[in-house]
């Protein structure tokens, strides 16, 4: 049998996406790194959205916050990135989250890469909140959440500063 | 800016990035990822009563028997040079043989670079899954093809040649940030022009996927430039090429020659 339609009768089953996927939740379920905790329950069937609890890292402006991360795949993951939004009732006050929860983060659309993961996005994430050094709203808030698109990767985004 | 006029920008935004989605769409519903050998002079449909192309298409045409084309998708180096190569070394057991090796080794040595093993070991297994069906003894010859044209061989293999790439860079960074503009680190490069699938490749990456693997590379340039002929370059110079590339500004296809 060809390798070719050996795959298209083992997608039937399971896509490469979903595999990955799976090989993924597992890694979290069993050693998730500090302060991120995958909402097991959250996660559909077919691995589609995931909800993340992540922590405020202690020592820094959100220590003993808790913030919520609902990724979506579609199935062209790992090619195609993770949206990844903040949600729930606390969205952390920082220069590159919108208060509808879009993050504004380079890996996320333009710089994403299939060797990227969930976990290497939880930890972007966490150390993009960690070295904050004031907390605020982006300049361009309250214009931004009047008219963007429900889907953040739908917005072109322009990466300017990456110290904050 | 007026409110409105900040709204308009925000729109304007969502309608570019719709239509280069809806191009991208095009491109791929129309081109094969990789097609099958056509003749060089069928590069004239092109350029209808164009002089500077026409003398340099028939000069190529002179140099190689036929052309393979990919998909201007951002990957075509990466796409054309794995087939372009794997190609040869189904003809070649003994290279085939080296290669095989090397690319095992591979692994270990990118996750001691630094690379996350976790999501390198599905890329290195896809990518050694491919190797072993294109093997010198492999009697069906339509599979390279075939694998080449399915998106999840075709991807994972550029994906694996892209971290490769980023590690030799990587590792002789100091010789590869003299070609790096700007204010770019070696470190920005890697995972901004290097790592993400759709990146076009620049010298560097030739330079740095040539020396990983060993392999030399003629590429022809075709451009506007004057002097109707196309100009080859080899990757690293001096060597004896195995892959033949045509390039045009911001495209790579497979050559083959006479």
């Amino acid at each position: 049998m060809s390798l070719v339609s050996k795959m298209e009768s083992k997608s039937s089953a399971t896509s490469p996406s979903e595999r990955r996927l799976h090989k993924e939740l597992l890694a979290l379920i069993k050693e998730p790194p500090p302060g991120v905790k995958v909402d097991v329950d959250s996660v559909g069937k077919n691995l589609q959205e995931w909800k993340i609890n992540i922590d405020g890292v202690e020592g820094t402006l959100y220590e003993g916050e808790h913030f919520q991360l609902l990724f979506k795949f579609n199935n062209k993951y790992p090619f195609d990135s993770p949206e990844v939004t903040f949600i729930g009732s606390n969205i952390p006050v920082h220069p590159h989250v919108y208060s509808n929860g879009h993050i504004c983060l380079s890996i996320l659309t333009d710089d994403w890469s299939p060797a990227l993961s969930v976990q290497s996005v939880c930890l972007s994430i966490s150390s993009m909140l960690s070295s904050c050094r004031e907390k605020k709203r982006p300049p361009d808030n309250t214009l931004y959440v009047k008219t963007c698109n429900k889907n953040p990767k739908k917005t072109k985004w322009w990466y300017h500063d990456d110290t904050v | 800016m007026d409110q409105t006029e900040e709204t308009d920008a925000v729109n304007r935004d969502e309608l570019i990035m719709q239509q280069q989605r809806q191009i991208e769409k095009e491109i791929s519903d129309t081109i094969p990822l990789v097609s099958e050998e056509q003749p060089v002079d069928s590069l004239n449909n092109e350029y209808m009563g164009d002089d500077v192309y026409g003398s340099k298409v028939r000069d190529l045409a002179a140099k190689y028997r036929a052309i393979r084309r990919t998909r201007p998708d951002g990957n075509c180096f990466f796409r054309a040079f794995a087939y372009s190569y794997l190609e040869y070394l189904a003809g070649h057991k003994e290279d085939y043989d080296a290669f095989k090796e090397l690319a095992l080794k591979s692994k270990d040595k990118l996750v001691a670079l630094g690379f996350p093993q976790f999501t390198l070991e599905d890329f290195h297994d896809t990518f050694m899954e491919v190797i072993e069906h294109v093997s010198p003894g492999e009697n069906d010859k339509q599979e390279l093809h075939k694998l080449f044209n399915a998106q999840g061989y075709s991807d994972y293999v550029v994906v694996y040649l892209r971290l490769i790439t980023s590690g030799q860079v990587q590792e002789g960074a100091d010789f590869y940030q003299n070609f790096i503009d700007g204010n770019c680190t070696i470190q920005e490069f890697r995972h901004q022009e290097v790592e993400p699938m759709y990146k076009e490749s620049d010298h560097i990456h030739i330079i740095a996927l040539c020396s990983a693997l060993n392999v030399g590379v003629r590429v022809e340039y075709m451009d506007r430039g004057e002097g109707g002929q196309v100009k080859a370059h080899d990757f690293p110079e001096g060597t004896d090429p195995k892959v033949y590339l045509l390039y045009r500004p911001g495209h790579y296809d497979i050559l083959y020659p006479n």
